[in-house]
């Protein structure tokens, strides 16, 4: 089975992996102390990509499978996409109905409070 | 790189059971699995039928019988909705084609990993058990409807509150473990071992309809089985995923902030592809069927593939056409409804393939043809109502109707089980090595097929003038309820009886076949297709004896010019 | 269209002047016997499984989603919720950081584990994967702590916390709740085959099933980066 990927890497390639995993996890947690907002969300988002893309591409071995194998894996999550993005869109307005029609007051963002504060 | 890959199967190992319980009840063998998944649906499915039957009786002469209580008629259609989509429907085109045809079809022994198969069945079992256990528990089954509401599946005045709703979240989550394990066999079976000479593109389109099903299946169950895992949560620990602040029965309950918006989107974002698990080996075993009794090759055999996918792949952005009333974003009826259309085009385009298969072909009027024919009639005007209730504005007056119940009646209940009688009838004589009864199969087949019409036919009309759905107080002339109306439910309610009556004929058929049948020998329709040229008929163990065949030509070669027969099957070398 | 010839044995290089790549994944779909080529059943079957079970935990993110987003109630902050004291400050996040470092310490011991396989050192492979679950019982051991520590020092319950929307409480339990319950499976699984690879169960073949196991948990610790992400992280 001479076509057969690979499988028997250095060792190197998993440490250097490991490493950055570290090091990439180091990042994300940082991003805890940065206000919220659009830089935040960003750099864990891309962070988190980061992450998951070293886990699967290596420590899962997808970089060096077939192309078929990659592609009848990495093709449907597409699909979950459009779910994700439509309920982001349903949420969103069904908390704008919400505070249109049974919330005294103007709609705000939707602040993470304090531990320890009670419910206003 | 010259080695050429040899199948696996070549030299695996089937297990060969030597007591009663593990050749029968804890069987490995594929063939014996789908017998097993065979009869398990059909049991439950004629439970589901008596359900029926009741429901109409209700409707069509309410009163008749006085125990069917407005609790009773609810929680009969959730236990028939529920039953015929998911423990009938789902469970016998996969379960049992499935099993049956993907080794056969494929010149495999049997699937990759017979153990996990067996699991799969008795989990599916467990499944049914735990939702005909419904029945006997305090409150009786749901009457949430087969789609679970919330907030009232889980509320009072919904029967079945305490344990019914319990028991049938269990069920499903149970069969979606099921499931799983099915499908990742099978789809590990067709992708990896085919034996020589089985490309993707020579598969019959049998395969690859259960194929692109069960890959749907093994993407949509999921969100079944989180949406059920989070009602259950509602249920009996209190959390508010689906539930509002709300009061019930005067008193106000403790959840808040729930959305039964999200329910109802995780529902569909598995319901839809649901009905395409459904449809999809249907169109398979169609243009089966239709090749061997017409003796002609499937029009178009890589565009009804390609059509396949096609439909399997735009079944996962068309879900939200079941709730174009249902209060959510308002502009996303443009893009579902736009989706919705769009499948419309591939599916119609395997019903031209399907006529053109048929046009100036040699058509024997044999029983499995007879219900195939059915299955393009009825799909087509199903699909054709389809249309109106895709359009978002003429599904408002529409939806909830009796329009919609036409409908899916056509295109689910109608369509499909031809399809699962014409299958059973095409592919007895393999499995047990006889012929069905004929002039009980052709009795069968006029009476199913006339009578069904019969039924759901006029029923879009009921729709039409605004009957709505799932009301128990239907039947009873009023200002709102026309006596035209009054009067299609008796004549419906009475073709639904015979016809369910004959049902039973048909499993007579069944039962007395495998005694008295004709027998018929390997190849009784001359078809080329793997599993007729099997050494033995029922197969054997391990279905090929000592050598795999190899494959030469595709799955269709029927009235080849030049050949002697009108037939060659897959396993013919060619001529040089 | 009747191809009634033999299918030709293309080579994986492939004979016209496309990228190999490409030729590669029209040859394997369109070759006989096989799709994946030297994939073996299990290992097809893992990925399968994996992708299936992806769909899960992105559903039970996506009803996370909706109700963070819907709720008119404040989300509370995890920073804080999750924070614990060392050494009299208050470090947010603490537990969770020491979870994600523990968990991907496994998928380093797991990948070597792999390596180890295939080189065929049996023993080396054996202490990995032990190694691996060691890591991921505390992992969940960790779990639990944090689950008893709100539970029962803060009054987080399914139903309704003290800082904020009630839903918090349902989506911590119920997300890390199927996590753990994968992790903990993937524990036994891993124990499962260490020790049938001590007996030598698996001397025949070339230690393919390390790699499936591996697949498994490399899964489980991908969930976690997204779990760590966007809940306790957003």
């Amino acid at each position: 089975m001479t076509d057969q990927p690979s499988r028997q890497h250095p060792i190197r390639i998993y440490l250097i992996v490991w490493g950055l995993l570290f090091l990439v996890s180091a990042l994300s947690y940082m991003t805890d102390f940065i206000d919220r907002g659009l830089w935040r969300w960003a750099l864990i988002l891309l962070f988190m990509a980061l992450k998951a893309g070293f886990i699967v591409a290596v420590f899962m071995h997808m970089r060096w499978e077939r192309l078929a194998l990659m592609a009848v894996v990495l093709a449907p999550p597409v699909l979950l996409l459009v779910l994700v993005g439509l309920m982001a869109v349903e949420s969103d307005y069904t908390r704008s109905v919400r505070f249109e029609y049974f919330v005294e007051g103007e709609r705000d963002e939707a602040l993470p409070v304090s531990a320890g504060n009670k419910r206003n | 790189m010259t080695e050429i890959e040899a199948p696996y199967q070549e030299t695996m190992d089937v297990p060969h059971p030597r007591s009663w319980i593990t050749r029968y009840w804890f069987s490995q063998d594929h063939k014996v699995i789908a017998v097993q998944y065979g009869v398990t649906a059909i049991a439950v499915g004629l439970v589901a039928l008596v359900l029926s039957g009741l429901m109409r009786i209700q409707i069509g002469f309410p009163g008749l019988l006085p125990f069917i209580t407005p609790d009773i008629y609810y929680q009969a259609v959730t236990m028939h909705g529920m039953i015929m989509v998911i423990f009938l429907l789902t469970a016998f085109l996969l379960g049992a084609f499935g099993n049956f045809c993907i080794p056969l079809m494929l010149g495999a022994r049997d699937m990759v990993f017979p153990f996990v198969n067996m699991l799969s069945y008795h989990v599916y079992l467990l499944s049914v058990v735990v939702l005909m256990a419904s029945y006997f528990v305090p409150g009786g089954p749901t009457g949430a409807g087969w789609t679970l509401y919330p907030p009232q599946a889980i509320l009072p005045g919904t029967p079945g509150v305490d344990w019914g709703i319990v028991a049938m979240l269990l069920s499903l989550i149970i069969f979606v473990v099921a499931f799983t394990m099915g499908g990742l066999n099978y789809v590990t079976t067709i992708l990896q071992a085919r034996t020589r000479g089985m490309t993707l593109m020579r598969m019959p389109l049998t395969v690859w309809g259960i194929l692109m099903a069960t890959v749907l299946g093994l993407l949509a169950f999921p969100a079944l089985f989180v949406s059920a895992v989070m009602m259950l949560l509602d249920k009996l620990v209190g959390t508010s995923f689906f539930m509002p602040a709300i009061v019930s029965f005067g008193q106000p309950l403790e959840y808040s902030g729930g959305s039964p918006l999200l329910f109802q989107h995780l529902f569909w974002f598995f319901g839809h592809p649901e009905v395409y698990i459904v449809a999809l080996p249907a169109f398979g075993v169609v243009s089966e069927l239709i090749s061997v009794h017409s003796r002609k090759n499937i029009f178009g055999y890589r565009m009804m593939v390609w059509a396949l996918v096609a439909i399997g792949a735009l079944s996962f952005v068309v879900w939200a056409h079941h709730m174009y009333v249902a209060g959510m974003h308002p502009y996303f009826g443009f893009f579902f409804a736009t989706t919705t259309l769009i499948i419309a085009v591939p599916t119609a385009i395997k019903v031209y393939n399907w006529v053109l298969t048929l046009w100036k072909a040699n058509i024997k009027l044999t029983v499995p043809m007879l219900f195939a024919l059915a299955f393009i009639l009825t799909f087509v005007v199903g699909g054709l109502s389809g249309l109106f209730l895709g359009n978002v504005i003429i599904d408002v007056p529409l939806s909830d109707t009796y329009f919609v119940v036409a409908h899916f009646h056509m295109v689910m209940g109608v369509a499909p089980i031809l399809v699962i009688f014409g299958g059973i009838y095409h592919w007895y004589p393999k499995l047990t090595g006889r012929m069905l009864n004929n002039a009980l199969g052709q009795l069968h087949f006029w009476v199913t097929f006339l009578g069904t019409y019969a039924i759901y036919y006029p029923m879009h009309y009921l729709g039409f003038i605004g009957v709505p759905r799932r009301y128990y107080a239907n039947g009873v002339e009023s200002d709102f309820y026309p006596a035209s109306a009054v009067t299609l439910n008796e004549f419906i309610t009475v073709a639904a009886l015979v016809v369910g009556l004959m049902q039973f004929v048909f499993v007579y058929n069944l039962i007395v076949s495998y005694f008295r049948g004709k027998q018929a020998g390997p190849n009784p329709w001359d078809a080329t297709t793997l599993e007729w040229q099997t050494p033995q008929t029922p197969p054997d163990h391990g279905n090929w004896g000592g050598t795999l065949p190899t494959v030469h030509r595709w799955a269709y070669d029927y009235s080849v010019p030049g050949e002697e027969q009108d037939f060659v099957p897959q396993n013919v070398e060619p001529r040089s | 269209m009747m191809p009634t010839a033999d299918v030709e044995r293309k080579s994986a290089h492939g004979s016209s002047g496309a990228s190999p790549l490409v030729t590669s994944f029209s040859d394997d779909w369109g070759s006989d016997i096989s799709t994946f080529k030297g994939v073996r059943w299990g290992k097809a079957m893992m990925w399968v499984f994996l992708l299936s079970d992806t769909f899960i935990f992105t559903c039970f993110l996506v009803g996370y989603m909706a109700v963070r987003m819907s709720t008119v109630e404040p989300w509370p902050n995890p920073s804080e919720v999750f924070a614990l004291q060392a050494f009299g400050i208050s470090v947010p996040l603490l537990l969770i950081a020491i979870m994600t470092f523990i968990l991907i310490s496994s998928s380093g011991t797991m990948a070597m584990a792999v390596n180890m396989g295939y080189r065929r050192r049996k023993e080396a492979a054996t202490y990995l994967i032990l190694v691996t679950a060691l890591l991921g019982a505390m992992f969940v051991g960790m779990q639990v702590f944090e689950w008893s520590k709100l539970i029962l020092d803060e009054g987080v319950r399914p139903w309704s916390n003290p800082f904020g929307a009630p839903q918090f409480g349902a989506v911590f339990f119920m997300v890390t709740g199927f996590h753990g319950l994968h992790v903990s499976a993937g524990v036994v699984y891993l124990l499962t085959i260490a020790f049938r690879i001590r007996r030598g169960k698996y001397d025949e073949s070339n230690f393919e099933i390390v790699e499936i196991t591996g697949l498994y948990w490399h899964f489980v610790d991908l969930v976690w980066v997204f779990i760590f992400a966007l809940f306790y992280l957003w």
